[in-house]
């Protein structure tokens, strides 16, 4: 009986700091600044408005998601925990960037793979003139020819009127 | 009578449009001349006819004729008469009106422009660019009618025995509604359009848009005829720069705009919208590159034809974007029925061009004329340049459309794009893109060595490299913003650098002085010298954009009355606040007074501002904070009040945006820029690859499709 109520005060007693170490850890919102609210907003969208950033959108609801950062903060939660709930509640279209893996790639991966394809392309057909035909080397009259005084001299020419 | 004078003029337009691309496609068929030429007279009618129609629209607009829907959707009582004008492109209907007046513009003075230089291509333009037309004009009479009324006819099923009725022609047994009844509840234009940077940024962005119909026509034109001599070339060039002069301009007012009035501290913000008008613009900036090697060197023929298609379809599709509700955009007009049409429509220009040109290629009438000489040659470099401007409008288009749609049709998943995405895709292709601004006019058409190219880039590259070292004492740190600004500044370097030599070659030629040979080079070639300005420019927004993207500094406080805060090195004072004015236009605004200062001297007093619109009971408020500013070269002390708080203190957002105001200067250098190269030229002649060509006639065996 002694050993079972030692075991109820030390559960009491567990409690109690528990929870004094979560008040302590949820700090008061008011201590959370605009900027680190805004901070998390700028890589958020609002989830209503048109393409309007969450940081920058004026409507009385995106002020109350702002308010729900702040909140989130105060509570400890960091920037990347806060975008996975909104995302979690809003869909990808909430966060600047989709967190899912495969539309993450799908987004940032595909620019890229089209830039490679078009330059290679690009290379594949002047590289294929070259071969093909024989090389006319009509140098116009523009500059950059072998030596400065040539190059001068077609300047020259050019701007004479 | 307004709104009859109004319809009837829409539907001769259409009629005359419609019956310019028949009678002018006949005539070129049939090489009956007195065909094309009623088809031309047709087509010419097209613009008073359209002007006749808004000014028709104007005309209600101004005089309050609420009976018509969009008098009363975009005016109010309040409305001053300034801005009862610019509504005329203030929503849906009016602005597709004004669309197809302006493309009426550009096709009846490409006409009497360039009906007798290319009589060839002629018959062929008229029939591209009437079609085109005639589509707008059918979108405005059939499903976005601007002249469609308010009507009271009876209904024994309503409580009141009548109900009100929306259409074009009068019903039966239908009255007038009371016009003071639709004076008091007419709604009254967006309060966004109320800027000046709305008021010309619409039409400016119009022109651009419509003003790519011309080289466009003038290529199909040239795919349709087998004329794919030069003609087209000389035609579209210049008609493009016009264009593109124009697109340049709405797209830098559109900044401006959003800088003043959105009231986020920033004037681009990747929305689809503006990237809908952005994409044609590079588009068009590499067929303004490209086509160069045509001229000099008779290359690049397949893809010239490619570059002017894709310019007039993005043109094509951005329109449909921003009209059809494909995409939300604080940009966008509203959900519309139009959305398919033009969506058949784009993928049927696309389509049928793409099938032009793949049966002209077939028929080798686009085969270059030289060889590529050299991997450094200017061509070479001009093809890489059109590669990094595509992939640019790739990658936008992609972030703004394609990964969105792709994501919702096959994924299920709503995604948004923004900033983090774009800059982390663009930003190495347009540093790729400054390096190849600066080193491609050192090149030169034809064989290139490395050395010699070597040897042009050391002045240049070393007023780079002064520049860089310039920004270091300055204080700028960071290796990626020395790195940009060194890349940006080189490409300044080079377009000054071959302007100084330019003009030293015609002062030693010429003997004249440094002055009148620098003015001399540039009437002289305009184009060349133009472009030089051009380029400048765009160097001179490249330094803005780093600046203000990279060194931005923000932050938001709140602060009691007569309290101050000090901000990268700024001190600014909050005064007072007044609540509750109201303007002559019905806004409750709330004026805050700021005082700013610096090392202790003050240097201004700035009035951010919060303006709530009054709307009927039925509409969602609309709210605006309208920035206070004070500016210098070095940067932007930009202050928005986003709220007031109980006790009297108020919370303000506070951006220091340094360099910023090179991006305007940098836009106004530009267009000067544009102006000059566009200019036409009193005996201005082809080069003479060109006349050549030109005497030479059509290729042999390119019969008339």
């Amino acid at each position: 009986m002694p050993f079972r109520g030692l075991l109820s005060l030390l559960l009491v007693f567990g409690v109690l700091i528990g929870t004094a170490i979560g008040m302590l850890a949820q700090a008061d919102p008011t201590t959370i600044t605009d900027d680190q609210v805004m901070d998390v907003a700028r890589s958020l969208y609002c989830p209503v408005c048109p393409n309007e950033p969450l940081d920058t959108c004026q409507t009385e609801a995106c002020y109350r998601w702002r308010e729900d950062i702040r909140q989130q903060l105060a509570a400890g939660r960091t920037h990347d925990q806060i975008i996975a709930d909104f995302v979690a509640r809003y869909g990808e279209r909430a966060s600047a960037v989709p967190l899912d893996p495969t539309l993450n790639a799908l987004s940032l991966v595909t620019p890229f793979v089209i830039a490679a394809i078009a330059l290679a392309l690009g290379a594949v057909v002047v590289l294929r003139w070259r071969r093909r035909q024989p090389l006319s080397v009509a140098v116009s009259s523009s500059p950059m020819p072998a030596d400065a005084s040539a190059y001068r001299a077609r300047l020259e020419e050019d701007v004479r009127s | 009578m307004l709104a009859e004078v109004g319809l009837i003029a829409l539907a001769l337009a259409f009629a005359s449009s419609v019956y310019a691309a028949v009678v002018s496609l006949i005539g070129a068929r049939q090489h009956r001349t007195v065909w094309v030429d009623s088809a031309r007279n047709a087509a010419l009618l097209t613009f008073p006819l359209l002007a006749l129609s808004s000014a028709a629209l104007l005309i209600a607009l101004v005089t309050e004729q609420y009976q018509i829907a969009y008098v009363w959707q975009v005016t109010n009582p309040t409305t001053p008469t300034f801005f009862r004008i610019t509504a005329l492109w203030g929503s849906q209907q009016g602005s597709l009106l004004f669309w197809c007046l302006l493309m009426s513009l550009f096709a009846f003075v490409a006409l009497l422009v360039n009906w007798r230089a290319h009589h060839r291509l002629i018959p062929y333009f008229i029939t591209y660019s009437m079609v085109t037309l005639a589509f707008f004009i059918g979108l405005v009479v059939f499903m976005e009618n601007p002249f469609a009324r308010y009507w009271i006819v009876p209904d024994a099923t309503a409580a009141d025995g009548v109900r009100v009725v929306y259409g074009v022609f009068i019903p039966a047994n239908a009255t007038a509604p009371d016009p003071v009844r639709l004076a008091e509840t007419a709604r009254g234009l967006n309060p966004l359009l109320r800027h000046f940077g709305m008021i010309i940024h619409p039409p400016m962005l119009y022109l651009g848009f419509v003003g790519f119909l011309i080289p466009f026509a003038f290529a199909m034109a040239a795919l349709a005829s087998g004329d794919l001599s030069t003609g087209w070339i000389r035609a579209a060039r210049r008609w493009t720069l016009v264009a593109w002069l124009f697109l340049s301009l709405g797209l830098l007012l559109g900044g401006r705009w959003a800088y003043d009035v959105l009231g986020w501290g920033g004037y681009w913000g990747w929305d689809p919208v503006e990237n809908a008008a952005f994409i044609p613009w590079l588009v068009g900036t590499a067929f303004l590159h490209s086509v160069m090697i045509q001229e000099k060197r008779g290359m690049l023929k397949v893809w010239n034809m490619v570059l002017i298609i894709f310019t007039f379809s993005a043109v094509i599709f951005g329109t449909f974007a921003t009209r059809s509700g494909l995409v939300d955009s604080v940009h966008s007009f509203a959900q519309s029925a139009i959305g398919t049409p033009m969506f058949l429509f784009w993928a049927g220009v696309t389509l049928i061009s793409t099938a032009l040109i793949v049966r002209r290629r077939q028929q080798g009438a686009l085969q270059s004329e030289q060889a590529f000489a050299g991997l450094l040659s200017r061509e070479s470099l001009f093809v890489l340049n059109n590669v990094v401007f595509i992939a640019l409008a790739l990658a936008i288009f992609w972030g703004s459309f394609g990964a969105p749609i792709v994501s919702e049709l096959f994924l299920n998943t709503d995604i948004t794009l923004g900033p983090d995405y774009f800059n982390t895709v663009t930003v190495p292709l347009f540093l790729v893109m400054y390096v190849l601004m600066g080193v491609a006019p050192l090149s030169a058409w034809g064989a290139v060595s490395g050395r010699s190219l070597g040897r042009a880039m050391i002045v240049p590259g070393a007023a780079a490299l002064a520049g860089v070292a310039l920004c270091y004492l300055l204080g700028v740190r960071g290796a990626g913003a020395l790195f940009g600004f060194g890349i940006v500044i080189f490409a300044g370097a080079v377009a000054v650098f071959e302007i100084a030599r330019g003009a030293a070659a015609r002062q030693r030629a010429m003997h004249e002085n440094p002055l009148l040979a620098t003015v001399r080079i540039f009437t002289r070639n305009r184009r060349r010298y133009g472009g030089f300005i051009i380029h400048l420019g765009i160097t001179i927004i490249g330094i803005g954009v780093i600046g203000s993207t990279l060194f931005q500094q923000e932050t938001q406080r709140t602060l009691a009355p007569g309290a101050t805060l000090s901000f990268a090195g700024y001190e600014m004072t909050f005064n007072d606040v007044q609540t509750g004015q109201i303007a002559d236009d019905g806004r409750v605004m709330d004026i805050t007074r700021l005082t700013v200062s610096r090392d202790g001297q003050t240097l201004a007093t700035i009035r951010p501002r919060h303006d709530v619109y009054p709307t009927s009971p039925d509409q969602t408020a609309i709210a605006m904070n309208i920035p206070g500013v004070y500016g210098t070269l070095e940067n932007d002390f930009y202050v928005l009040l986003v709220g007031l708080q109980p006790d009297g203190s108020a919370t303000f957002k506070v951006y220091v945006n340094p360099l910023i105001n090179f991006v305007w200067w940098g836009g106004l250098v530009l267009i000067f820029g544009t102006i000059v190269a566009a200019w036409p030229h009193e005996g201005q002649q082809a080069p003479a690859r060109l006349r050549r060509s030109a005497a030479a006639g059509p290729p042999k065996g390119h019969a008339t499709a």
